[in-house]
């Protein structure tokens, strides 16, 4: 099974790599797929060679390769910057983004430190280090800025979640999410309800609704809860009805006065409440079209008329918008299958990770089957627009050699820790 | 046991939903909703109506009248253009910045985007453009291209050929009505002359090209073309030569020259003037020249005077007609003999005319009013009005079929017809039964009411050439590979018999030798002619000549007006020696090239003109 995972992931390097050839033309090696079949060339190098490594020395570099990591982000900083972000040290021709290294880094310590023996996850005191684990590279991220992949940073949620996390908490966040995503759609529709002839703006009507869900939550919790749980559930009910107003009013503060005026664009494009074609929609009014173009059977391998380096209908076609190339090329067909076999690896991976005896590669299994998984989420999404525009690229697809080679790491190093996990005792 | 290891499937539904909802939104993008593919089809498609070239223009001896010029369009592409090469440009075009500026400016609003290059000077001569072409290659952002537009090496032939420009609405309309959807905004159409008559066959067939494009609007790949038929090319009857030596014979004087083949009907040449440079109507001059043209009313350059001016009265040279017409009824012979009477009607000091080809050789006014006389009314009248409007009736049909009172069907725009004064003409002016003969009478000598164009003039050259008959006189030829058309192929009989011409003939080759029209005598070659002295109250009189030759066997006619030119045979006269002298033999004589420079330097204008030609 793990040679059909490596034989599907190795088909897929082939696959990216032989788009990337199709965009560029002309000399191969000076162009930007022919450096991607360098780094490529690399990653498989230095993917095998670890798997030449003993696990246990991978294990407990952990946090040596997290604080080298750390380092760079910090380094980095002091960078020049490229296309307005400080993300990438330059090497003549070449440049390596350390934020791509650094989901690795940090996906190792932190699976390092909640497989800690007196590391337990009720501990608050446990639970905060785990946290800023994440959280200090993710900040770094976020100075640089580059919020996509800060973002995926929020995928160690359900690494905690597997590992002890309150579900509520999950549940808690889902749903301060969907308050403030209801909150900016309605503001950003700046619609109105009239009430009794009054003429009240939709997200204050929204706050009304949800404060009449609360007091019936109030009244529910009232006649239908055993009295001595009543005490508790009031306190959480009061907690989560001032957040959730809170959450209301607050986005409508900062939709008003921090966001620019490109932000509330792009929200008011996502909800389809306004149509702009030539400015912020750009970008996703023309990857739309191209993945439409390719309808049921797609246009065929190396046919695209929109979205390929010729045309370049769609903008950042071989970074974070690869995935129209392929819609287009392969219509729905090719883009279902190309679906299912991202869910099947993402399963294929928690089941590795399920039938590890070390805890420590059960927690590391996770850690980058989410990092994979909001990379893939976030992407596709944004791509046909079901998410804001946030640049992310799709592992093993987009262009870029720090994200390939950190990728193909991440999973030899799960591949090589798999193979032992016969050894290790629990 | 690991009390959390259920929750690995909460995670794996997690995965599966959103991997479900990606794949219905993706269904629905891609199969449900056929919009998105249509809005791709939008971004990348771009249709191209490709124009055809239009056709050239030629003369009958395959000399280029009309053909293609390059010209250059200054492009500006504005986001290519840096602040340090703007001063460079500036210097190139002798402009100032703010014009730099509000050209960029318009170069990047509106419908235009800073990404793609429009024009910025239109209609660059080749000249004006070598010049500054290496000047160009040191700055960005600012290229020439090249275009063709209607170019003239003749720089002859303005009236004939006509000029283009842009449709207006109006005929962009007019077209659409009638079911014509060849012309979109900012085609050019033929107004004139030969481009307005043939333009169907000048213009071609238009083409399509469907191209893919990039995101920056460049045609990337070719998907389908159906190329444009290129518009025919026109060959013309016109001889290049001769109609420049016409014009250039015609500066500083107002009339025309048309010369015909006689037993063709092709037009030889055709001049107007004054006339201008077919060239200055032509790209970015169009509007400046035009007006310029159009307002100078007292020479009116742009009529095409041989086919418009139907108002020429024809003086003298209608004598012939009326001696052939008298003939063919009988009401003279070619010996009777009239005396020069000269109380009703004036005359110069000549011999006697005892023949009838005395008279034409003297243009004997009072001979030619008997004759006229004897044609309206027969000898023993009844009804003296009555007479006369029968009288009237009977003439003006025979007059008729000399091509005279109504177009000839040359293909020029809106030929006039002249006008043959007729009895429903008197009634209107006098009223019934208040005029006869005698109000008449000087349409005897081609004066009164009589109006004729300098083309149907020729055309009686060429019918008394002919002895008898005419093809209509035609511009055209060939159009493309095509021969010539079939309504220039029938022949137009007169109602006079052929063997009546001979006299008129043999007299106007006395007119020449040793009559009125002794200066346009040509060495070795025997000119047949008849001069024409049309009286003109305000100023000089106008100067009429037709002639044809050789005259045993003629190969061109021609007619000659001078306005003010005093007498026929002080201008008229040696004009058509000149052209018909230069039409035959290719060169002048150097009696012929004297006769050339003295009439080339004379200028003949009405003293009010305002000069400015």
């Amino acid at each position: 099974m793990l040679c059909v995972s490596l034989i599907v992931f190795g088909y897929f390097t082939i696959y990216s790599s032989s788009y990337l050839g199709y965009v560029q033309e002309n000399s191969f090696w000076s162009h930007s797929y022919g450096k991607q079949m360098i780094w490529i060339i690399i990653s498989v190098i230095l993917g095998t060679l670890i798997l030449l490594i003993e696990g246990n020395f991978i294990q407990n570099s952990s946090f040596i390769i997290y604080s080298f990591f750390l380092l760079l982000l910090i380094i980095v900083l002091f960078m020049p910057a490229i296309k307005g972000a400080k993300s990438w040290f330059q090497f003549g021709g070449f440049s390596i983004q350390p934020s791509e290294f650094a989901k690795l880094g940090c996906s190792l310590a932190f699976a390092k430190y909640l497989s800690l023996i007196n590391v337990r996850t009720q501990n608050i005191k446990n639970r905060i280090i785990a946290a800023s684990l994440v959280l200090i590279p993710a900040l770094l991220i976020m100075i640089q800025p580059d919020p996509g992949t800060m973002l995926v940073f929020v995928g160690f949620v359900f690494v905690l979640y597997r590992e002890g996390l309150s579900g509520n908490i999950l549940l808690i966040g889902l749903f301060a999410v969907l308050i403030a995503v209801t909150g900016v759609f309605f503001k950003a529709s700046a619609s109105y309800v009239t009430i009794f002839g009054m003429a009240i703006s939709g997200n204050l009507f929204f706050g009304f609704i949800l404060l009449l869900g609360f007091t019936a939550a109030f009244f529910i919790i009232k006649y239908f809860v055993l009295p001595r749980y009543r005490r508790e559930k009031f306190v959480r009910l009061a907690i989560v009805s001032v957040v959730g107003i809170c959450i209301t009013l607050s986005v409508s503060f900062v939709y008003d006065n921090m966001f620019k005026e490109r932000h509330r664009n792009r929200f008011q494009i996502m909800f389809g409440i306004k149509e702009d074609r030539k400015g912020d929609g750009y970008n996703i009014y023309q990857a739309l079209s191209a993945i439409g173009s390719g309808e049921t059977f797609g246009k065929g391998y190396l046919k695209g008329t929109l979205s390929n380096d010729k045309f370049k209908h769609v903008p950042e076609q071989n970074t974070d918008f690869i995935f129209c190339v392929l819609a287009e090329e392969w219509g729905f067909l090719g883009c279902f299958m190309f679906i299912l076999l991202y869910a099947a690896i993402l399963i294929r991976m928690i089941m590795i990770a399920e039938r590890q005896r070390s805890k420590f590669t059960r927690i590391y299994g996770y850690c980058i089957t989410s990092i994979l998984f909001f990379h893939f989420m976030i992407n596709i999404g944004m791509v046909i627009g079901l998410a804001p525009v946030i640049g992310i690229p799709l592992p093993f697809f987009s262009k870029g050699g720090s994200a390939v080679l950190a990728f193909t790491l991440m999973i030899s190093i799960l591949l090589r820790l798999d193979a032992e996990r016969k050894v290790v005792l629990r | 046991m690991d009390p959390y290891q259920n929750r690995r499937w909460v995670i794996i539904l997690v995965i599966i939903s959103i991997s479900m909802i990606f794949s219905l939104r993706l269904l629905y993008i891609q199969v449900i909703d056929k919009e998105w593919s249509k809005r791709a089809e939008q971004i990348s498609y771009i249709k191209e109506n490709l124009q055809p070239p239009r056709g050239f223009i030629y003369d009958r001896n395959q000399e280029l009248l009309v053909g293609a010029e390059n010209v250059y369009d200054i492009y500006i592409l504005p986001i290519k253009v840096k602040e340090k090469d703007s001063i460079v440009i500036c210097d190139i075009f002798q402009i100032s910045i703010e014009e730099l500026r509000e050209k960029i400016h318009l170069a990047s609003t509106g419908y235009n985007v800073p990404y793609k290059s429009s024009v910025m000077f239109e209609s660059l001569s080749k000249e004006e453009f070598a010049k500054i072409a290496p000047l160009l290659s040191m700055v960005e952002g600012v290229q020439g291209k090249s275009k063709t537009d209607r170019g003239y090496p003749l720089k002859t032939g303005a009236h004939l050929l006509g000029y283009i420009r842009r449709i207006s609405q109006i005929q962009l309309d007019k077209f659409k009505t009638q079911g014509d959807l060849f012309y979109s905004k900012n085609d050019f159409i033929g107004i004139t002359g030969i481009e307005n008559v043939y333009e169907k066959e000048l213009r071609g067939e238009r083409g399509d090209a469907n191209y893919l494009r990039d995101y920056a609007g460049n045609k990337v790949e070719t998907i389908d073309k159906n190329p444009a038929t290129p518009g025919k090319d026109i060959h013309t009857t016109i001889d290049a030569r001769l109609q420049k030596l016409g014009e250039e014979l015609m500066t500083n004087k107002i009339g025309s020259i048309v010369a015909i083949e006689p037993n063709t009907g092709e037009i030889l040449c055709m001049v107007s003037s004054p006339t201008y440079d077919p060239s200055i109507l032509t790209g970015k001059k169009f509007v400046e020249s035009y007006t310029m043209l159009k307002s100078n009313d007292s020479l009116k350059p742009l009529i095409n005077r041989p086919v418009y001016n139907d108002n020429y009265r024809p003086g003298s040279i209608f004598k012939l007609v009326q001696s052939l017409i008298a003939l063919q009824t009988g009401v003279i012979q070619k010996n009777t003999s009239i005396v020069c009477n000269k109380t009703k009607i004036g005359c110069h000091h000549h011999e006697e005319p005892t023949s009838l080809m005395k008279a034409i050789k003297h243009s004997c006014n009072p001979y030619f009013l008997e004759v006229y006389k004897r044609l309206i009314l027969s000898k023993r009248f009844d009804n003296y009005f009555e007479e006369s409007r029968k009288g009237l009736q009977r003439w003006e049909e025979m007059v008729k079929t000399f091509g005279f009172g109504n177009p000839l069907g040359v293909d020029v725009p809106e030929e006039k017809g002249g006008f043959v004064p007729n009895v429903d003409f008197y009634d209107k002016w006098y009223g019934k039964k208040r005029w006869a003969f005698s109000t008449i009478y000087s349409n005897s000598i081609g004066e009164g009411e009589i109006g004729v164009s300098p083309i149907q003039m020729a055309n009686l050259a060429a019918i008394i050439a002919n002895k008898g008959y005419y093809y209509v006189p035609h511009l055209v030829k060939k159009i493309g590979r095509e021969n010539r058309q079939n309504n220039f192929l029938l022949k137009h009989k007169t109602c006079v018999d052929s063997s009546h011409f001979q006299t008129v003939i043999d007299a106007m080759q006395l007119v020449v030798e040793s009559g009125t029209g002794r200066s346009a005598q040509i060495d070795s070659i025997s000119v047949c002619g008849k001069t024409g002295t049309v009286e003109n109250k305000t100023f000089n009189d106008h100067s009429v000549f037709i002639a044809f030759a050789p005259k045993e066997d003629p190969k061109i006619a021609i007619s000659v007006y001078v306005e003010y030119g005093t007498w026929g045979s002080k201008w008229a006269a040696p004009i058509s020696s000149v052209m018909m002298e230069y039409y035959l033999k290719r060169k002048l004589s150097k009696n012929g090239t004297e006769k050339k420079n003295n009439i080339k330097e004379a200028i003949i204008l009405h003293p009010n003109t305002d000069f400015t030609f």
